[in-house]
C-alpha cells in the first residue's frame, strides 16, 4: 500500500500503533508492517516527520534514550493523541461503512417479459 | 540483535553518505539537523539489525535498509517542513512577546520626556502625529501575522488544515512588521534629537532606542530566514 493511498490516515495509523505503549521510529514501522500484514509498506524515512508533525500538534510526545549505545527518540501517546484516536476510529468506522455500503453489488434488476 | 561486526553509530561510510545527503538538503541551525541525523543513523542501524537477523550478511543489509528508508530527497522534504515550521513558531513567539516589552520601553521614554503632558493627543509633535498611528498600525501586521504563525504551527493543527507555506510567510510578515514599528520608533526618536533634543529623557530614550535597535536587527534576520525555509518547501 503506497502513501498517497494512505494520505489522510497516516495520523490515526501512527497514534494507533503507539497505543499500547511508548515505541522508537523503526519499531513504530515493523509495528505498521506487521499489523498490516506487510500491506503497509512506507519508505521507513517518511515516517519520522510524520511523528515531529504529531508532536507538534501535541497528539505524541517524544524523549531521548539511550540503548546499547545507541540514542534513540521514543515516542508516546499523550492524552490528547488518545482522544484524537478514538476520533480516527469512529470517522473511519462512519467512513468506511458508507463506502462499503455504496459498493457492495446491488442485485440485478429482472428485465419485464 | 546486532549484526556480528556492526559497525558504532556514525563509522558506517555508506549509511554516513546516506545522512549527509539528507543534512545537505536542511535548512535550520545545526543542532535541529544533528537531532534529526542522530534519529535517522538509529533507525537506520536498528533496520540493518533487523536484515542481519533475518540472514543477510552486513553489506547487503546495509544497503537493504538505505533502500528502505527511501529517497533522501523526499526525506529530506519532510523534514523541511516540520524545520520551517519550528523556525516560523520561534519567529513569530519572539516577535510577539518582544513588542509589548519594547513599546512599554517607548512609553516610559515618552512619559519621562514629556512628549504630551496632560495625555492629550494635540499635545503630540507633528512626527508623533504621524509616526503613532505608523506604529501602530506596524504592530497590528505584527500581532496579526505573528498570531496566525502561531496557530499554524502549534497544537491547533490538530483541527487545521495543514498550512506549511502559510505559517512561514506570515511569520515573515510579523518580522517584518516588527522592523517597521521599530524603524518608526527610531526615526521619531532621531526627529526628536534633531528638533528639540533638551527635552528628551536620555536614560529611558537610550533604552527603548537600544531594545528597538536589537529587535529591529533580530526580526529582520528572523523574517529573512522565514522566506528562505519558505522558498524550500515550494
Amino acid at each position: 500500500m503506497r502513501a498517497e493511498t494512505l494520505k489522510g490516515h497516516l495520523n490515526g495509523i501512527l497514534l494507533a500503533v503507539l497505543e499500547p505503549g511508548p515505541r522508537h521510529g523503526y519499531a513504530i514501522m515493523e509495528a505498521l508492517r506487521e499489523r498490516s500484514a506487510g500491506q503497509v509498506d512506507l519508505p521507513t524515512g517518511t515516517i519520522y516527520p510524520a511523528l515531529h508533525r504529531l508532536e507538534r500538534a501535541g497528539l505524541v510526545r517524544a524523549s531521548w534514550s539511550t540503548v546499547g549505545g545507541r540514542r534513540r527518540r521514543v515516542y508516546e501517546l499523550t492524552a490528547a493523541g488518545r482522544r484524537a484516536l478514538d476520533t480516527e476510529r469512529s470517522t473511519w468506522r462512519d467512513f468506511s461503512a458508507a463506502v462499503t455500503a455504496l459498493l457492495q453489488p446491488l442485485p440485478l434488476a429482472v428485465s419485464p417479459q | 540483535m546486532s549484526c556480528p561486526g556492526t559497525p558504532a553509530p556514525g563509522t558506517d561510510p555508506a549509511v554516513e553518505r546516506y545522512l549527509a545527503e539528507i543534512a545537505a538538503q536542511l535548512p535550520g541551525s545545526r543542532a535541529a539537523r544533528s537531532g534529526i541525523v542522530t534519529e535517522l543513523r538509529s533507525g537506520l542501524l536498528d533496520a540493518m539489525d533487523a536484515y542481519c537477523s533475518a540472514g543477510l550478511p552486513l553489506a547487503a543489509a546495509v544497503h537493504a535498509a538505505i533502500s528502505e528508508f527511501g529517497d533522501p530527497a523526499q526525506v529530506a522534504a519532510g523534514f523541511r517542513t516540520e524545520i520551517a515550521a519550528g523556525l516560523a513558531r520561534r519567529a513569530a513567539v519572539a516577535v510577539l512577546v518582544t513588542g509589548p516589552l519594547v513599546g512599554t520601553l517607548w512609553i516610559v521614554a515618552a512619559v519621562a520626556s514629556h512628549v504630551a503632558p496632560h495625555w492629550q493627543w494635540a499635545d503630540l509633535s507633528p512626527g508623533l502625529k504621524v509616526g503613532v498611528p505608523l506604529i501602530a498600525i506596524a504592530a497590528a501586521v505584527t500581532a496579526g501575522g505573528a498570531l496566525f504563525g502561531i496557530a499554524a504551527t502549534g497544537r491547533l493543527t490538530r483541527w487545521l488544515p495543514a498550512l506549511p507555506c502559510q505559517a512561514p510567510a506570515a511569520a515573515a510578515v510579523a518580522g517584518f512588521g516588527a522592523v517597521g514599528a521599530d524603524a518608526v520608533g527610531l526615526a521619531l526618536l532621531g526627529v526628536q534629537l534633531a528638533t528639540a533634543a533638551g527635552t528628551l529623557s536620555p536614560w529611558p530614550a537610550a533604552a527603548a532606542a537600544a531594545a528597538s535597535v536589537a529587535r529591529l536587527l533580530f526580526a529582520r534576520r528572523a523574517a529573512r530566514r522565514c522566506l528562505t525555509v519558505r522558498a524550500g518547501l515550494t
